[in-house]
């Protein structure tokens, strides 16, 4: 297991580097200009000088591969001057953090309530208004959503504010202005979980197991909790867990129409401002949490799947 | 003989897209206490279709249209839900053709035994894992402590079937029906199985349906034996009787078409021809007159009854009847059945 885990980490800091290679060169593709197209010449050679932009594009690769290799991500240049990136996404985390965490607390019971009902009663009306349900929330991109909920809930009923409430500790009018935008950062993930719960609670109920256990003399509500549900959950952990480490992650659309001024809408104000190093450092940190939580499932399978905990530990032997 | 089971007339079918299966059409059978029956037929005749409703366990498009099937004085299939679960398990243990697939593949094998006996018993979990251990000793799991423990995925085939098989007997059932439980096991494992299932009806008394497509199986497991076309019983009658004198067309070919081990180059094995009816529309006399090489014309035209051939022994075939012409079995199974006779009469004198 341990060669395992050393040989995936292996693998993804290979990953890691290659994404960071092509992120610094793609970002110099954007046109635009770090001092500004107006800015005095004497100032766009101090900046330009500052951030070894002079020097030829190879040799400010490798003085900025060395500063990263020694955990120095750089400065920003031109959204947050002169702050280093690092505090800038450390600050930005816990507003993301919070949202993501009330919209998972949603997202899950929801999700696997509806997919749990449709399976149960399926070819039902039930299951064929979660479906339809389904379709919608995966059809219709957040943007749309998010626009529509700040539309008839906030302008015409006004029972919302538009924005996120930013200032102050915790109160009950900040959780107010929190209840749109984790609305409409959980349809996407609520319609997902609610897919894999059908499939997979149908396939388990219709499984030679369920038949067992139900002759075995269990009754059906037994049988189902004790066996189709057990086992339906297993593949789950493939969606789940991935929206625990996607926590951190943040939506850029919703961020950005609700003014939440999390990760996400850090990443497309620092792409428009031509910021280069925090625009990489951003793309890291998303790469770092994708590749983790696929790392995760992974190992999540060996925990929670006994045939794949001890079958593949005698494969080993 | 007391009867334990009886199906009188049971008649199901499926809503299938294409309209209305009819799977069952009207089976007769019983089952007396401590004997064990044979249904077989070839696939879809209806064999699985008959224990999955005596089970209750039919899949949720099949509709029951009459009959009764009556356990002990009780009918079945008028019991409500609540009532029927104490009987199944309880009562009745069923094994499944595919041991691969019907255990739960992430439960321990000693949760899968215990679980009715703590649930439904409400056996203190000590006695349940003593009684599980015991159990699978009984069905011959070799160091059962250390098994207890372990996941269907760590067994073989024949081990998993040996575990079926020691859940359904976990609640001391008095009837036990298995559905083709050596089918998807290999020739060897096979007969370990089956000497197993007559060992435990021996010591437990069980009575025990036995449904399969091997006549081999049927012939060394049955006391009494059901033959089923086309969602009926076409002829049934005590091992001997059905084997050495069949009356039947159809028996006439399923045991032509077995080979044997005394089966030589010369004799040719016979293949029925053409496939079975088409059940969402059942034709209208005998269902295995299209196939049958001594088809009458009132075969097409009127289901045959059961004719008596003795106490035990009926056949649903016009040939029986009086006015019919005199016709005898195929010669080649004919002399077959005159050569096995004359083993066995060798054997036992």
């Amino acid at each position: 297991m341990l060669k395992y885990i050393l040989k995936r980490i292996a693998a993804m800091v290979l990953t890691l580097f290659i994404i960071l290679s092509l992120s610094f060169f793609a970002i110099r593709l954007i046109p635009g200009d770090v001092a500004g197209e107006n800015a005095a010449p004497e100032i766009k050679a101090a900046m330009e000088a500052r951030y070894h932009l002079d020097k030829p594009l190879g040799e400010q690769y490798v003085i900025f591969l060395k500063n990263f290799l020694s955990l120095d991500f750089g400065e920003s240049m031109t959204l947050y001057p002169r702050r280093p990136v690092f505090a800038i996404i450390r600050d930005k985390i816990p507003t993301t953090l919070m949202l993501n965490i009330f919209s998972l607390c949603l997202t899950i019971p929801v999700g696997l309530f509806c997919g749990i009902a449709a399976a149960l009663r399926k070819n039902t009306i039930v299951d064929y208004a979660i479906s339809a349900m389904v379709v919608f929330n995966v059809s219709v991109p957040s943007f749309v959503f998010a626009t529509l909920l700040q539309y008839i809930f906030a302008y015409k009923l006004g029972m919302f504010p538009f924005l996120l409430e930013i200032e102050g500790g915790f109160s009950f009018s900040k959780f107010w202005s929190m209840i749109l935008p984790v609305l409409a950062l959980s349809f996407g993930g609520i319609a997902t979980i609610t897919r894999y719960m059908r499939a997979e609670l149908f396939e388990a109920l219709n499984s030679e197991y369920m038949l067992l256990s139900k002759s075995k003399g269990l009754s059906n509500v037994q049988s189902t909790l004790r066996h189709a549900l057990r086992n339906s959950f297993i593949p789950l952990c493939n969606v789940i867990i991935p929206m625990f480490m996607n926590l951190l992650g943040g939506s850029m659309v919703v961020e950005n129409i609700f003014g939440i001024p999390g990760i996400g809408s850090l990443t497309s104000a620092s792409i428009q401002t031509s910021d280069y190093y925090l625009t990489i450092a951003v793309l890291f940190f998303y790469s770092v949490i994708s590749l983790t939580s696929m790392l995760l499932v992974d190992l999540s399978y060996g925990i929670v799947d006994p045939r794949i905990r001890i079958g593949g530990g005698k494969v080993r032997e | 003989m007391e009867k334990v089971l009886e199906v009188k007339d049971l008649h199901i079918h499926f809503n299938a897209f294409a309209g209305a299966v009819k799977a069952i059409r009207g089976v007769n059978f019983h089952l007396n206490k401590g004997e064990t029956i044979a249904i077989v037929g070839e696939s879809g005749s209806g064999k699985s279709v008959t224990t999955k409703a005596v089970c209750r366990i039919l899949a949720e498009n099949a509709v029951i249209d009459s009959g009764t099937i009556t356990y002990e004085g009780k009918d079945l299939l008028a019991m409500s839900n609540k009532e029927f679960v104490d009987i199944r398990g309880n009562e009745i243990g069923l094994i499944f053709q595919d041991p691969l697939s019907a255990l739960d593949p992430v439960m321990k094998i000693g949760k899968q035994i215990t679980e009715t006996l703590i649930l439904k018993q409400k056996m203190p979990k000590a006695e349940a894992k003593a009684r599980a251990l015991e159990l699978m000793a009984a069905v011959g799991i070799p160091n059962p402590e250390k098994r207890y423990e372990e996941y269907p995925f760590q067994f073989s085939g024949g081990m998993r079937q040996r575990i079926v098989i020691a859940i359904a007997l976990a609640s001391n059932p008095k009837v036990l029906i298995c559905d083709e439980p050596t089918t998807a096991l290999d020739v060897t494992i096979q007969s370990q199985i089956l000497d197993l299932i007559k060992k435990l009806q021996k010591e437990r008394d069980l009575s025990v349906i036995f449904i399969t497509h091997d006549l081999g199986v049927v012939a060394n497991m049955a006391d009494r034996v059901y033959v089923m076309y086309a969602g009926k019983i076409v002829e049934q009658g005590t091992v001997n009787e059905v084997f050495y004198d069949p009356k039947h067309p159809y028996t006439w070919a399923l045991l032509s078409s077995m080979p044997g081990l005394d089966t030589e180059g010369k004799d040719e094995l016979e293949a029925i021809p053409g496939t079975p009816p088409n059940m969402l529309y059942p034709p209208v006399g005998d269902a295995f007159a299209p196939r049958n090489p001594y088809a009458m014309k009132i075969d097409f035209e009127r289901e045959p009854p059961l004719f008596k051939v003795s106490d035990t022994h009926y056949a649903a075939t016009w040939l029986l009847h009086p006015d019919a012409p005199k016709t005898e079995m195929p010669a080649s199974l004919k002399k077959r059945i005159e050569r096995q006779l004359k083993e066995a009469g060798e054997l036992n004198g």
